[in-house]
């Protein structure tokens, strides 16, 4: 059959880069993509990454201490272009956003406009200060003190005493990050109080709240940078510049794969405005889902109820049933793959609704109307396939973490020669996500562009179904090597296919990205006799 | 700012106060034993609808004075578009600077340590003779003044009047 031929092609052509090169050819790309180069190669070598197989992106993830070091670069370099000092600079790069080229800009245009907006007075305190051994009368508490012990921004003559300074300096700390910008407590003065005068003048604790919001500053005023949104994680994510269009996925150095565009996690092929339609049907619907989506399902033979609590959609249930099923289905499992010459098609909801399934066993056709059945065939599966994927994260830190070392002893290899069986994890747990998207991303494709809808439901089928082969091979298959005591023989034709369904399901899920990502386009253009025949038009997309 | 330098200031403003008095207000303690509660009189500015009416209120300050604003709220009836139907102030200088995320007013025009009572009550005259309705803390009170202004006279004409009547 088809696939299996596809299977052959692609390990033959692209394997042996695969598995040796990948990741020098990550590195030589990013650190062309980006002129500075900071760290990034700690993250192309991280083999948790599961995005590894997505076109990186222009993007670098910052530890706090990276985001000190980027403040300081922009810093040192206003203070090398505009001759002031390093004080002022962080002045200016808070007020036009960290953005380098907008204060050089604005600054050569218009010095004396940024020097009054920002509050930069070109006077020094030095020549506005009254003479030594006078006193003065602090204007907010109405003391005397001798000037030497008083207080003003460096281009006011309005002096204060120190400690008044330091309750209003901890006032506007206490009072959150507009502090970073805080003027001279004259209301008609605006000029510009700096950090170094802060940091000298208030306690402890406020010189570290003050701290933490500058460097919050760097990333929640930039344009070009935002934190990662899991919780507790200290990382930020910076672009490397700001394109319109496309996606924005990111993998943080924390594990957490999220859209840099909307922050929800990772969506790619399915754009930020379906996914939030798709996230807030979901908390409306969640009332009505909670009875439907009763954590177990009856085997379909002997009616007992089953807990899935493993990956793949391959059931098997226990003696002395022992019927094998497809879990979203329900229908017998002889029926999905190219074994019965059959065709995996339980992802098709009209073809399920057409043939009458859900009129015998399921109860939910009597129970909920025609909308909310809909919704639950896209919701079942995107959520089912969450939970795999989830499933498939936590086996393939396990595999990582432990089963490798014991493959390794068991079958006399080398660590090195195993990398097949976590690339074929990663490709696992990524394309899961993509599965699951794509029936977000199926629910809300308009029923009457049945052209599109066809060769969607194709596409999807065929890439559900090479993951299925894949998820469990990687599953069930890779179990007999840890149990037991196959052969070297055996492990070697294991390997053979765990590495060729790696790469064909691959190429079936770069394909749905694709096709998704660019809305399905080609239908449209060879709209005719093509689409009527899905089978050809899949061989002829994959020679391209 | 502890509370000690609070009262200090307070204590010196009264005391200021009381040996030269300010035109157009006065002003003392609710509780002599407590500096934080201000009962103040404001005399209706000359020339405005609210000359000859005596307006009392009462000023709360915080224990971090000077640092943040005091409120300030009439309890003699009020009829002004930037007061609200209770009788609070609502002024921008009476504002913290983070009270505003916005930006709706500058920075300039709110708290700063560096006012007293006496500006505060100077910035209350100044309100009562120019009303600003961009920002109306009593609604109907900034329509009328837009678009009734005799309607608006003469209420405030009469609150003006039960003002020296309960004196």
């Amino acid at each position: 059959m088809e696939s299996e031929d596809d299977m052959q092609d692609a390990y033959g052509g692209e394997s042996d880069e695969n598995f040796s090169n990948e990741n020098e050819e990550e590195d030589e790309e990013i650190s062309q993509n980006n002129e500075p180069d900071y760290g990034f190669d700690d993250y192309a070598d991280d083999d948790i990454n599961p995005s590894s197989r997505l076109p990186q992106s222009n993007y670098t993830i910052l530890s706090e201490a990276e985001i000190r070091q980027r403040q300081d670069e922009a810093i040192s370099t206003i203070t090398n272009f505009l001759s002031v000092s390093n004080v002022e600079s962080g002045i200016l790069l808070r007020h036009f956003k960290w953005d380098v080229g907008k204060v050089n800009e604005e600054w050569f245009s218009d010095e004396d406009r940024v020097r009054r907006s920002v509050g930069l007075s070109s006077l020094r305190a030095e020549n506005l200060r009254k003479p030594l051994g006078e006193n003065l009368k602090c204007a907010i508490c109405f003391e005397m003190y001798p000037v030497p012990t008083m207080k003003s921004s460096p281009g006011c003559g309005h002096y204060f005493c120190e400690a008044c300074w330091r309750g209003y300096i901890h006032t506007a700390i206490n009072d959150g990050p507009g502090c970073l910008t805080l003027r001279c407590a004259d209301p008609a003065c605006g000029s510009a109080i700096g950090e170094d005068m802060v940091l000298e003048l208030v306690h402890e604790e406020d010189r570290q709240k003050y701290r933490r919001y500058l460097l919050r500053s760097y990333v929640e005023d930039n344009r070009k940078a935002k934190w990662c949104p899991a919780p507790g994680c200290e990382y930020a994510v910076e672009l490397g510049f700001i394109s319109g269009a496309g996606s924005y996925d990111v993998v943080c150095k924390c594990g957490h794969n999220f859209c840099w565009n909307c922050l929800e996690e990772a969506h790619r092929p399915v754009d930020c405005d379906t996914v939030a339609r798709w996230i807030l049907k979901n908390s409306a619907e969640s009332e009505n889902m909670n009875w439907i989506l009763a954590n177990s399902k009856p085997c379909p033979k002997c009616k007992r109820p089953i807990e899935k609590n493993q990956g793949c959609m391959h059931i098997t249930c226990t003696p002395p049933c022992k019927f094998e099923f497809c879990w979203l289905c329900l229908g017998a499992w002889t029926d999905h793959g190219e074994r019965t010459g059959g065709f995996y098609a339980c992802n098709r909801y009209e073809a399920a609704k057409q043939e009458g399934v859900y009129d015998e066993a399921d109860r939910r056709r009597d129970m909920a109307k025609n909308s909310l059945e809909r919704y639950t065939h896209y919701y079942e599966r995107w959520a089912t396939n969450e939970s795999s994927r989830a499933k498939a994260h936590l086996d393939l830190l396990q595999m990582q973490a432990v089963h490798i070392e014991k493959l390794s002893d068991k079958q006399c290899q080398p660590v090195s020669q195993l990398k097949f069986v976590t690339e074929a994890w990663l490709q696992i747990v990524e394309c899961r996500r993509v599965l699951k998207w794509t029936y977000a991303y199926g629910y809300y494709l308009p029923d009457h562009e049945h052209a599109k809808r066809q060769f969607f439901e194709y596409l999807q089928g065929e890439a559900e179904a090479a993951l299925e082969r894949l998820h469990q091979c990687a599953e069930k298959d890779l179990q007999e090597f840890l149990d037991g005591d196959s052969w070297q023989n055996s492990f070697n034709d294991f390997r053979t296919k765990l590495a060729g369904l790696t790469s064909v399901t691959r190429t079936y899920f770069e394909k749905i990205v694709k096709a998704l990502e660019n809305g399905l386009q080609d239908v449209v253009q060879g709209q005719g006799t093509q689409v009527g025949q899905p089978s050809q038009l899949g061989q002829g997309s994959r020679r391209r | 700012m502890s509370e000690s330098q609070a009262s200090l200031l307070l204590r010196k403003q009264l005391k200021d106060l009381s040996r030269n008095p300010v035109d157009g207000f006065s002003a003392g303690l609710v509780d002599d034993s407590n500096v934080f509660e201000w009962n103040v009189t404001i005399i209706g500015p000359p020339d405005t609808l609210y000359e000859g009416g005596y307006f009392n209120a009462i000023m709360s300050f915080p224990n971090n004075y000077p640092n943040s604003p005091p409120s300030v709220r009439f309890t003699s009836e009020m009829w002004h578009p930037n007061v609200y139907p209770d009788g609070r102030v609502c002024i921008s200088i009476l504002h913290a600077p983070g009270d505003d995320p916005n930006g709706y007013e500058l920075a300039s025009e709110r708290w700063s340590p560096v006012h007293t009572v006496e500006t505060i009550l100077l910035s209350i005259i100044s309100m009562l003779s120019s009303p600003n309705d961009e920002s109306p803390a009593n609604i109907d009170a900034a329509k009328e003044w837009r678009e009734t202004k005799e309607e608006f006279k003469r209420k405030v004409s009469r609150i003006v009047r039960r003002s020296q009547e309960s004196m």
